[in-house]
């Protein structure tokens, strides 16, 4: 079983509007109608149990909810036949905003809220849950932002106790979380790397940069380490080698980006938990994340349309 | 039709030792009117609901009248609910959780509730552990 946890959870509004008017607008001006919305449970560890259970993967999705949004997104995950197990939190479970310009959806404009506090009661309580969970589990992908509250440490912690039980951890954070969470030698690291493409406060500029970096993290004990480094290619670490993966396709083809980079993580573990190796693992996440990134829905319906993806991309050995 | 196919895969649930006060919260944020109490492998090993802390907050000869009628005012239960508040839920949980398995039959799952009067009944696997719960709505909404 596959166990997602997704601390700091939201709700993710999307908006479509022919034309986003920012700045120094008229009075006449001010008012941006949206041609349509959509709303739907987000955050990292989320959107990967969604893409899951549309593959028809079984799974659990845990970490903290609260509030009337906080049932938004429990009902929504329960109708994609994701199982939850959520601790509840005083506060209200936050909205992240999308608004996706006509002819530039490729540039989406987001708003992050923070996250509603979370006590040292409520994660003791989430901890002890979890350790109940990982009995049934064999993957446990730690993913997203931390609210306020919860340690930088916490996925160290997490980590250590789901490989303690035999269990493989991912692992796909940034800043001090993730950076801490790589001391418990995860199985699969992906850094999020939507703010800026930076590792261990070394800021990744170049193809060999990533390279140098990602090889001494995978020394440390990880085992596999992808590396977004444009949006449509990707660098993967092992022990036993280096690949590049990229696509084709245009930038400027991509519809909705939100939750494309989960949906290719996701797809990564699907493969992986399959058995298949990690070339096909990678060729199936990357086109998944394409895939996604060309629906206007935030995490894409149809699998039989990454399988037709997977064809454009290219796979190569350093 | 199996209950696997109706069931809410929810497994909110709580151990023996979390205070009254904390399962109030519980109840409360999660809109549920009852709990599975599990172990630490995720069993199922009791169960309590907003009528056991009810229950556990009125004097013994309520459930002869039943009625509230004759309790003059909330301060009462109020005083009793501020006494168990720390107790631990297991004293007041009841310990033979009638539970259904997933592969059971809707119309086990409906009989029992109606039998039992509950609004929902946990669901569990082969080994006993938890993996949902079947609800009043789940088989209302399943039948119409």
């Amino acid at each position: 079983m596959i166990i997602t946890v997704t601390l700091n959870p939201a709700i993710d509004k999307m908006y479509w509007v022919d034309r986003l008017k920012m700045g120094r607008v008229t009075q006449e001006e001010f008012l941006t109608r949206a041609i349509r919305s959509d709303t739907a449970a987000g955050g990292k560890g989320i959107n990967i149990s969604v893409f899951l259970a549309r593959l028809g993967v079984e799974n659990i999705a845990m970490g903290f909810v609260g509030g009337h949004t906080g049932h938004v997104v429990v009902r929504d995950l329960r109708d994609e036949g994701v199982t939850t197990n959520f601790v509840w939190v005083n506060g209200e479970t936050r909205t992240n905003v999308t608004v996706l310009e006509q002819g530039r959806e490729y540039i989406p404009v987001l708003i992050d809220e923070e996250g509603s506090p979370v006590s040292q009661e409520e994660i003791a309580r989430f901890l002890r849950r979890y350790k109940r969970m990982l009995h049934r589990a064999t993957w446990v992908v730690l993913a997203g932002s931390l609210p306020p509250g919860v340690d930088a440490d916490i996925y160290r912690v997490l980590a250590e106790m789901a490989t303690e039980a035999g269990v493989k951890v991912v692992v796909s954070a940034r800043g001090n979380a993730l950076t801490r969470a790589l001391r418990a030698a995860p199985y699969l690291v992906k850094p999020d790397t939507r703010e800026h493409l930076s590792m261990e406060g070394s800021p990744l500029t170049t193809r060999s940069k990533i390279i140098a970096v990602g090889r001494k993290i995978v020394e440390t004990g990880v085992g596999i380490l992808i590396i977004s480094h444009e949006v449509t290619g990707d660098i993967a670490i092992t022990k036993d080698g280096i690949w590049e993966i990229k696509s084709p396709v245009k930038t400027t083809q991509f519809k909705n980006l939100v939750g494309a980079d989960d949906v290719l993580l996701g797809g990564i573990l699907y493969m992986l938990d399959k058995g298949e190796n990690i070339e096909e693992a990678l060729r199936f996440g990357v086109a998944a994340g394409i895939r996604s990134a060309e629906c206007d829905e935030k995490i894409c319906r149809d699998p039989d349309k990454i399988t037709t993806e997977m064809e454009n991309i290219s796979i190569e050995r350093l | 039709m199996k209950v696997r196919d109706i069931m809410t895969k929810d497994l909110t649930s709580c151990e023996k030792d979390v205070s009254v006060r904390e399962l109030i919260f519980i109840l409360d944020s999660a809109g549920i009117p009852n709990i599975p109490i599990v172990d630490e492998e995720e069993k199922v090993i009791g169960y309590i609901s907003e009528k056991d802390l009810i229950k556990a907050a009125l004097p013994g000869y309520f459930e002869m009248l039943h009625t509230a009628s004759f309790i003059p005012d909330l301060n009462q239960i109020s005083k009793k609910l501020a006494q168990i508040a720390d107790d631990p839920v297991e004293k007041y949980m009841q310990h033979d959780a009638i539970v259904v398995t997933e592969d059971d039959d809707d119309l086990q799952a409906a009989d029992l509730i109606i039998r039992k009067g509950t609004k929902s009944l946990p669901v569990v696997d082969s080994e006993g552990r938890l993996v949902g719960k079947v609800k009043r709505i789940d088989l209302l909404h399943h039948l119409l």
